[in-house]
């Protein structure tokens, strides 16, 4: 089976979005031929230019011009070129191809996708009521708009604190000055609200998973990130077997119904045995490949999934393989930059 | 909880545990004794392989092995 399939974050820069390691999964399926197109958001983004893996990238409208502007670019690009799947790996395409899916079926697009109602469990107001049905702790936190809430709050959980956005950056704050001024500075960046946190001790480790929609796991792996940027990305990682995080992870499946791919963002304790839950990512994590690399791959389950194609059972993974991220570089003709700026498309 | 059983622990000394993902590396005394207790051997039975495998005194090859089993229970792996 021939499919075209738009993926979305092709950025592969120093804080890279998910596509590549999306689209090279992809592309390595064995029962399915995968050509992949690219959905980018700048003519610089370095996947429209890595045609060993993206044939084809289109620009596209911000999500945030709703259904005139982002849907009818994916239908221009069904009736131009052919486009039979989107997987969507940013946060913010989300909501628009939730809300307009069944649209973009009826025009022979499938999508593979959490509902809104899923989708709105990321919200970090929803993380205790989530972490305590899933078995695990979430560390103490309090949602802030004021410097009298901002102080009240660090007041009750006590210092060092982490001082986080809604969505985005994170600090630890040694003394409240410093919890003022990073609130100030989130603020200034992101707007409000802001998280004030507990520091919980323990290792940062994640799982990447993907359930049926039905309560079943379509594949998942564990991970620990062993060095990151200082952008706090992984650069390099390892294969590990919490059980605790994984079984937290398939109940999660279980109990929300969870439909597509999710990251939970966790701090193990093992000396406690504890894992407390830091977020939950709605889509792919940048570091998705890896679960490719050691056999499961989750985006072509979600592929075989969509189109009634049998499922891959990954039942098991081995523990101990390790993550290596590495910066590239190409050289090329100004052509495809010029062609990307003037028609939109390469 | 022994985790010992668990652990990936290659020829040369390098020891991975795969519940936190943390490794280890071990020479070749530690590397011995971890064996010995990942195939379930109790403590006497340990000391006196030590003894046969190395040239170490009954009262040496104890210490020794006190003094590692305390290490990995400060890691909890025992």
């Amino acid at each position: 089976m021939e499919l075209k399939i738009a993926v979305s974050g092709i950025n592969a820069v120093d804080n890279p979005g998910p596509g590549i390691g999306v689209a090279k999964s992809l592309t390595e399926a064995e029962d399915f031929s995968a050509q992949i197109i690219g959905l980018a958001y700048d003519a610089m983004e370095p996947g429209i230019y890595m045609d060993w893996i993206i044939k084809k990238s289109f620009i596209m409208p911000y999500p945030s011009g709703g259904h005139d502007a982002f849907i009818n670019r994916l239908i221009y690009i069904k009736d131009n070129y052919g486009l039979d799947f989107v997987m969507s790996v940013l946060d913010a395409e989300l909501p628009v191809l939730i809300k307009y899916a069944d649209e973009l079926e009826k025009n022979g697009i499938k999508t593979f996708l959490p509902t809104y109602q899923q989708f709105k469990l990321r919200a970090k107001d929803r993380l205790e009521e989530i972490a305590q049905s899933i078995g695990i702790d979430i560390p103490k936190s309090a949602v802030v708009s004021s410097y009298d809430e901002l102080i009240k709050a660090v007041e009750k959980i006590g210092l060092p604190v982490m001082v986080k956005g809604a969505f985005y950056k994170a600090y630890r704050a040694y003394t409240t000055q410093e919890a003022i001024s990073y609130y100030n500075k989130i603020v200034a960046q992101w707007g409000y609200p802001i998280i004030v946190q507990q520091v919980v001790s323990g290792e940062e480790m994640n799982v990447v998973a993907v359930g049926d929609g039905e309560g079943n796991s379509l594949g998942m792996v564990g991970i620990k990130k062993m060095w990151i940027t200082e952008l706090g990305k992984i650069w390099t990682g390892v294969t590990i077997k919490n059980e605790k995080m994984l079984t937290a992870a398939q109940k999660f499946i279980e109990k929300y119904g969870w439909r597509g791919a999710f990251e939970l963002e966790c701090i193990v304790d093992t000396k406690e045995d504890r894992v407390y839950l830091i977020e939950i990512n709605p889509r792919f994590p940048a570091w998705s490949y890896f679960s490719t690399g050691v056999g499961v791959n989750i985006a072509a389950n979600i592929i075989r999934k969509a189109f009634d194609l049998p499922v891959k059972q990954y039942a098991d993974y081995p523990a101990g393989k390790l993550y290596v991220r590495f910066t590239d570089d190409l050289v090329t003709d100004m052509d495809r930059f010029q062609k990307v700026i003037t028609r939109g498309e390469s | 909880m022994n985790r010992i059983k668990q652990l990936a622990i290659n020829e040369e000394g390098f020891v991975f545990d795969p519940l936190t993902g943390d490794s280890f590396t071990v020479n070749q005394t530690g590397l011995f004794i971890l064996q010995k207790l990942k195939e379930g051997k109790e403590t006497e039975q340990i000391v006196k392989e030590l003894t046969e495998e190395f040239e170490v005194s009954q009262e040496e090859a104890e210490r020794d092995l006190i003094d590692f089993v305390e290490k990995l229970r400060s890691y909890r792996l025992l």
